[in-house]
């Protein structure tokens, strides 16, 4: 019960007073409530953070790697000398991460 | 490496019999362009003024062909590299014709190499949006930024020929995300200027 108070805290995003004022409603002694409250008061910053990284985003770009070179050559040319770039983009779809590679670049 | 074997050599002088100058220019225009797969109908098609028979047509379309392709890749750029390729015995008209037509059309023909040759998906264009977010399941209220991108990548462009194929990829940002994303890019930027500049 005392995660369903606090999570309904962090849901509404109450001050600590207004925690103290529901813990004293449910029947918690002046002092125990004061002491839950100032729990919240410290910890809630480190739970709203946690609350918020959990919402929902679709398609998250978790990684980017990248390389840069220069071609040296070619099947038609021997001799190339231009610029690429490549990307590499980790996503994550659903539950699986996928890899999305971009090539090329020309300056 | 010698440009052609002797018997492609002797298959080029069939241009000897070209009506002119400019039906010279196109087949070797055409030679060049056509993959080694298409010559076979180019041959038919191109050559029935100029060669005895199909098989004349067809290694004379391929001996322009691999000359042309071979002068490309080399990356000769003078007449003297190019009229050297030539046997000593070659028609001597017809070897500064064939010159003249390759340096009219070799840096064209580079371009046209540089633009076929393989490659991974290419970025062609990216489109974004900012949105706030104002309340989820798990938090009723609050005032969340964060950042859509939309990425058109297109496949192989030699692949796909005229037909490009295109796929959207939509990614969600947050803004810590975004701001390592940009200096990675940043980085990239830098390095990209100063390999430039050299």
């Amino acid at each position: 019960s005392l995660c369903v108070v606090y999570s309904g805290a962090l849901k509404r995003n109450l001050s600590s007073e207004q925690v103290r004022a529901d813990f004293i409603a449910l029947g918690l002694s002046e002092e125990k409530a004061s002491y839950f409250a100032e729990q919240w008061k410290v910890n809630s910053p480190t739970l709203t953070r946690l609350a918020v990284g959990q919402t929902l985003m679709i398609n998250q770009l978790i990684d980017m790697e990248w390389k840069f070179g220069v071609t040296a050559g070619s099947s038609e040319l021997e001799k190339v000398g231009s610029i690429f770039l490549q990307l590499k983009l980790v996503i994550k779809k659903g539950s699986q991460l996928e890899n999305v590679y971009v090539g090329e670049l020309t300056v | 490496m010698a440009a052609l074997r002797e018997a492609e050599f002797a298959a080029l002088q069939s241009l000897l019999k070209a009506p002119s100058r400019d039906a010279v220019r196109q087949l070797c225009q055409e030679c060049f362009s056509s993959p080694p797969a298409a010559l076979g109908p180019l041959a038919q098609r191109a050559c029935p003024g100029l060669a005895a028979g199909p098989e004349e047509a067809e290694q004379l379309v391929s001996a322009l062909h691999n000359l042309t392709r071979h002068v490309v890749y080399r990356g000769l750029t003078r007449a003297e590299d190019i009229l050297s390729l030539f046997p000593e015995n070659f028609h001597q008209n017809l070897k500064n014709l064939l010159t003249k037509i390759i340096l009219e059309n070799i840096s064209a023909w580079r371009n046209e190499a540089q633009a076929s040759q393989i490659s991974l998906p290419q970025l062609v264009d990216m489109d974004w949006r900012v949105d706030i977010k104002t309340s989820s399941d798990s938090i009723i209220r609050m005032a969340v930024p964060t950042c859509l991108l939309q990425l058109k990548i297109q496949e192989d462009a030699a692949l796909c020929g005229n037909n490009p194929v295109v796929s959207a990829l939509t990614v969600e940002l947050s803004k810590e995300t975004l701001d390592t994303m940009l200096e990675g890019l940043g980085r990239i930027r830098d390095q990209l200027s100063a390999v430039a500049n050299k």
